[in-house]
This record gives C-alpha cells, structure tokens and sequence, in this order.
C-alpha cells in the first residue's frame, strides 16, 4: 500500500485538533520540526501532550497557544537555552495546564504503551515532589477527557508485600510524529543513530506521521533487514520531508543548525513586540535601582544607561529585538510548504551542516 | 605564551569532579561541567572509567564537546546505541545486583543539607502550580538518584543551599539516617558529596547532614560558611590541591578549546 502524503495532506488528514501527541527525536536531535511548522501553519490545536525530552518543538507550540495539557519531563534546547522560554513563561503566568513526571518515568509510560500494558508499577519518584504534587488535581483531570484521572497511585507490591511502588497510568495516544533517515511508500522505516523512544510512540499511537530524509522503493528498504526498525503497517502517512528536523540534528545527515537555535534562544524571551517592551523597560527600572543603591559603582551606571537605550529605542520603535512572534513569522508562516523555507535558509546553509563523515558532525557552520 | 598556572574557579571544579571518579566506574554524566570533568578523568586522571549518558548512549568518547546527552557528538563516538529505556533498566539492575560499579553526576538550583535537590522550580510568591521560577523538570535526574550514589554540582550561594528546599525532585538523604528506606528508596544509595566552586562537601555517616571535606587553594572554610544557607560543619576541613598547569593546558587546549562550558580569562 502507498502512504505516501505530502506534508500538507498527511498534516491535513491526521493531525486533528485535541489530539493526544507525542513527538519523537531528543531535546535537539532529530525533532520533526517539519511537521511542527506544518501544524502552525493549518491551525490544529487543543492537544494533550506526551512530550518525552522535548526543546523548540514543543515550546514553539505552547507559545503558539496550541496546547491544552503538557505531560512534562524536561523541555530546553539544551546547550542553547537552559529551559525553553514559552514554557517557562506559560507556567510563570499561570496560563498552561502541566504535569511532571521524571523522564524515566515517562520514557517508560511511553514503552508500556507500546507493550499494550494496562498500567506501569515503577520504583521511581517515591519520596519526591513528583509524587506529593500535581500538576493538574484530580478534579481537573476529570474534567480533561485526555488525561488519565490520576497521576500516580502508591501500591504495595503484590509479589513482595510491604515493598511500596508507584503505578501510573499508560498513555493512550492519538498521534504519533516522528522523522526518520530512510522510510519506504509502504511505511517501514530505518532509524539511523539511537532510536529514542520513536518506535515505542509508533507502535503505541493510533495514528503514526512518519517524515524522513530519503524516500527509498520498498524493495530497496528491504534489502537489509537488520536495519529496519518500524513494521509498515504501524504507518499512517509517509512523507518526503529532506532537511525535515532542521533545526536540530539528524545522526549520518546534519548537525544542529546553531545559528538558528541561538536566534531562537534570543527571540523567544520576548512572546512578540509588547512584551519585549515591558521587559525591557522592567529591566531599566531594575537596573536603576541598582546603579542608585550603589552611587560609586560605574559598571551599574554604565548598565543602567544601556538598559534605559534598549528601553527607550523598543518604545519608541526605533530598535525592538526579534521576537517569537517575529521568529515564527520568519521560519514558520512565512513560506507556504517545506521546500520554501529549505530555500530561505539557503544552499549553502545547508551544505554546511551536513556531518563530516570521519567525525559524525559538523564543523563548517 | 599561554599562561596555564592561573585557573578559573570553573576549572578547579571540574578537576575535582574528574579526581573523584575511581578506578573502571561507569560515569553517568550530563553535559557542562560535569562532561569536562569526565572527559579530564578518561584522557589523564582515570582512564579506565565509562562515561555514559541519560538518552542510553554508552562508554562515551567524544572528540568535540557535546550541547546536549542526545547529542550525536556522543552518539558517533560510543560502543552502544541503547534506548533511553535500556538506560534506566540498567541502571536499575546495577543495584539489583548489588553492583556498586555507578557514580553519577547531578546538579541543581536548591539544595538542602541532607542533599535533597531541587531543578523543578522556585516558588517565590507562588507555589508548584504557578511558581516564580520555572525550570527544565526533572529530566535524568530523579531515576539517577533513586539508584545511583551521585556527585552534586552546585554553585556554591546562600540562596541555593537551603534549611527547606521547595521542592524535591531528586531525592538524598531525605530527612537523615533511615530516610530513604521509609519512602521506599534504596537505603544504600545516595548522595556521596556536592562539588561546588567554593569547595567539596561530604556527609556524616551518622546524621546524613553535609560537612565541608575540603577547601581550595581560593576558598577558605569561613567563605563556605558564609555561602551556605544552614550551619555546616567545618572542623574536618582540609585543602584540595589545585591542578597543575598540564591540566589546565589539556582543558583548555584540547578538552574545549571553543570554551563552550569553560571560559578562559582574557590575559
């Protein structure tokens, strides 16, 4: 059977809004960013989130307002920035409904999933916040229809009375998105590199988007099947998406795209233009304050003169800093399709991230 | 002439954190300091230590410096390339086993004086739900210290080390001997020291609260005193080394010559 979609159609047909989603790839390693920008671009939102080691792609989505619930273990760009800043702001306004698990906790929730268990026992987050707080209360969740009714229950181990262990709920996911290196129009695929945890969502999910690098025959794909990691049938849509986790890695194929994490590091302080006004002139206040607590210290005068410019140049419009907003426009809705926002990050942009064979990562960019 | 007999406080830590990994350990890093200190262990002070990260990468050598434990700066240089799940299986059975073969490395932004730690969030004003300070979450980091012994990373502040901490996402000693047993941890695991910029930290096999075990050459047992939060033993104090100037040389020349975790003073 042909699965093969264009972005815009497997987008359309199976991404639907309140969808329960997970998205494979790690922190900045191969995040299908592809499909993140495709999903901006329709609309879909509302989505109950799974989100596993997670960076930009799902902070591009919470700053977009697209999330309903965040099931959370750990959200940076790692190495860029030491938390995503949307999300940070989301939870520091009171505006995103989340939980926290530890990632070997959800890292095995989403396994189990995969192994069609009713429910997981761990020895896991016993004696920690993990355990005593909730994100969302179980009168919440009850009203979530996504969300399991309860986060964690401690029980006593059947098998060894009197031990105590955790069980938590299996996640029952809707979607499933991942980007692969090699995947035929029959839907079986070739992870290259750490599989993550991509083939336990593939499994588990109801409905699998599958993006890769290179669209191979069936036959081709075939040829070796020690290499072959997801079953076809697991598939929903395939999708030609080269480039498709840019900006992060994607192992035998690219490095990260460090400019554009960076970029994304500085932008995302600021939701859009307002905000960045209001930060900065909070900063100059502060700064202020400080050069007047310490009237001989010229560093906190200097500081406090440079704060009141960034501030004074964004009110008036003379030099507002780039903004998510302006960072989302720029990369997102900005082109129409995939193969346009290839062309305005540019040939040989691109080339340079290419990996060096001999080292498996760049040093061009 | 490049002048490696002067180092940075970042530095000193980062060698303390490699002459604490022993003899064929299995290293559980992270990126940042704790990878600089690994990687000084693997090139020169224990070479027959593993270091291995989160993601499920295994026995890592990296030429470059990795931005993250995903990153395939690990994965192109290592001997397996494990789920994130064979991870956590094997790092429980280690002590299943009653294998004493893993040290791990932490950090965090609070810390309390059983070594209790927190890098979820900060309340402020707030509480967990809508707290003043947001950070990435747990991530690794709980699994490790309900299995592994850990070293803790800590900048060493009177705002971070704490009587109460407000949240505990990687638990030590809990509330002192026995603590761990009671909420169902493994009571033969736990946090062995806090390596921070002022000095190492160890703690009492009697109360489980932190002492000062060692200062440096900049620091002295009052400064440690005066940056922690809570009253801290210092009567058992003795100085630490500083490297010397090949160390430094080998850091900064072929560890992270881009100075992605470790800044060099300009000269």
């Amino acid at each position: 059977m042909n699965k093969v979609y264009s972005l815009h159609d497997a987008v359309a047909k199976f991404v639907e809004s309140g969808d329960c989603v997970s998205f494979g790839g790690f922190t900045t390693n191969r995040k299908p960013y592809a499909v993140v920008n495709e999903i901006l671009r329709q609309g879909q939102k509302d989505f109950t989130v799974w989100a596993g080691p997670a960076g930009g792609d799902w902070d591009m989505l919470i700053g977009e307002g697209r999330v309903k619930a965040y099931i959370n273990c750990y959200t940076a760009n790692s190495g860029y920035t030491n938390v995503s800043r949307r999300f940070r702001a989301a939870i520091e306004k009171g505006q995103l409904v989340y939980e926290d698990y530890s990632q070997d906790v959800l890292m095995l929730q989403l396994h189990a999933a995969s192994l069609g268990l009713p429910f997981l026992p761990v020895r896991l987050m016993q004696g920690s916040g993990l355990v005593k707080y909730w994100g969302i209360s179980e009168e919440q969740r009850k009203a979530l229809d996504k969300v399991d009714d309860l986060k964690c229950v401690e029980i006593d181990n059947p098998f060894c009375p009197g031990e105590k262990v955790v069980a938590v709920p299996t996640p029952k996911l809707d979607l499933a998105v991942i980007h692969v290196q090699k995947a035929s129009p029959d839907g079986t695929c070739i992870i290259e590199g750490d599989e993550f945890h991509d083939v336990d969502i593939a499994v588990a999910a109801r409905k699998v988007i599958v993006t890769c690098e290179e669209l191979v025959s069936d036959e081709y794909i075939r040829r070796d099947p020690t290499l072959t990691r997801i079953f076809g049938e697991c598939v929903s849509a395939v999708v030609w998406a080269p480039y498709g986790a840019w900006p992060s890695q994607c192992y035998n194929y690219y490095d990260n795209d460090s400019h554009a994490l960076k970029e994304y590091d500085k932008a995302s302080k600021y939701q859009d233009a307002e905000d960045a006004k209001a930060q900065l002139a909070k900063a100059a206040a502060k700064a202020q304050k400080a050069a007047e607590a310490k009237p001989d210290d010229d560093k906190l005068a200097d500081a406090a003169a440079r704060a009141q410019k960034a501030a004074d140049d964004a009110a008036s419009g003379a030099a507002v800093p780039e903004t998510f907003a302006d960072y989302v426009e720029k990369w997102v809705y900005s082109v129409k399709d995939h193969e346009e926002l290839l062309d305005k990050i540019g040939g040989s942009r691109l080339m340079r991230l290419k990996n060096e064979p001999h080292l498996g990562y760049s040093t061009r960019h | 002439m490049a002048d490696y007999t002067k180092y940075t406080k970042q530095e000193m830590q980062a060698y303390a954190i490699a002459k604490n990994i022993k003899e064929n350990q299995i290293v559980i890093v992270g990126t940042g300091l704790p990878l600089i200190g690994a990687s000084l262990a693997k090139r020169v002070v224990c070479p027959s230590c593993h270091p291995i990260v989160e993601s499920g990468l295994m026995d890592c050598a990296p030429v470059e410096v990795p931005r993250s434990v995903g990153d395939d700066r690990f994965m192109a240089h290592c001997a397996v390339q494990w789920p994130n799940v064979r991870f956590i299986g094997f790092e429980a059975n280690e002590w299943l086993h009653d294998e004493d073969r893993l040290i791990a490395f932490i950090g965090g932004a609070q810390i309390d004086p059983y070594g209790n730690v927190n890098s979820t969030c900060i309340y402020g004003k707030g509480d967990y739900v809508k707290p003043m300070t947001r950070f990435t979450g747990s991530g690794g980091a709980n699994g490790i210290a309900t299995y592994c012994n850990t070293i803790i990373m800590m900048q060493h502040q009177k705002r971070r080390f704490m009587e109460k901490i407000d949240y505990i996402t990687s638990c030590g000693w809990m509330d002192g001997p026995g603590g761990r047993e009671k909420v169902g941890l493994p009571g033969n695991r736990g946090p062995q020291m806090v390596v921070t910029d002022l000095g190492i930290m160890k703690f009492d096999e009697e109360t489980k609260r932190m002492y000062l075990a060692y200062y440096y050459p900049f620091s002295t047992p009052e400064m440690v005193q005066e940056n922690t939060g809570f009253e801290v033993d210092v009567s058992r104090a003795q100085l630490f080394e500083g490297p010397s100037p090949e160390i430094i040389r080998i850091i900064r020349e072929e560890i992270d010559p881009g100075q992605a975790f470790i800044k060099v003073p300009k000269e």
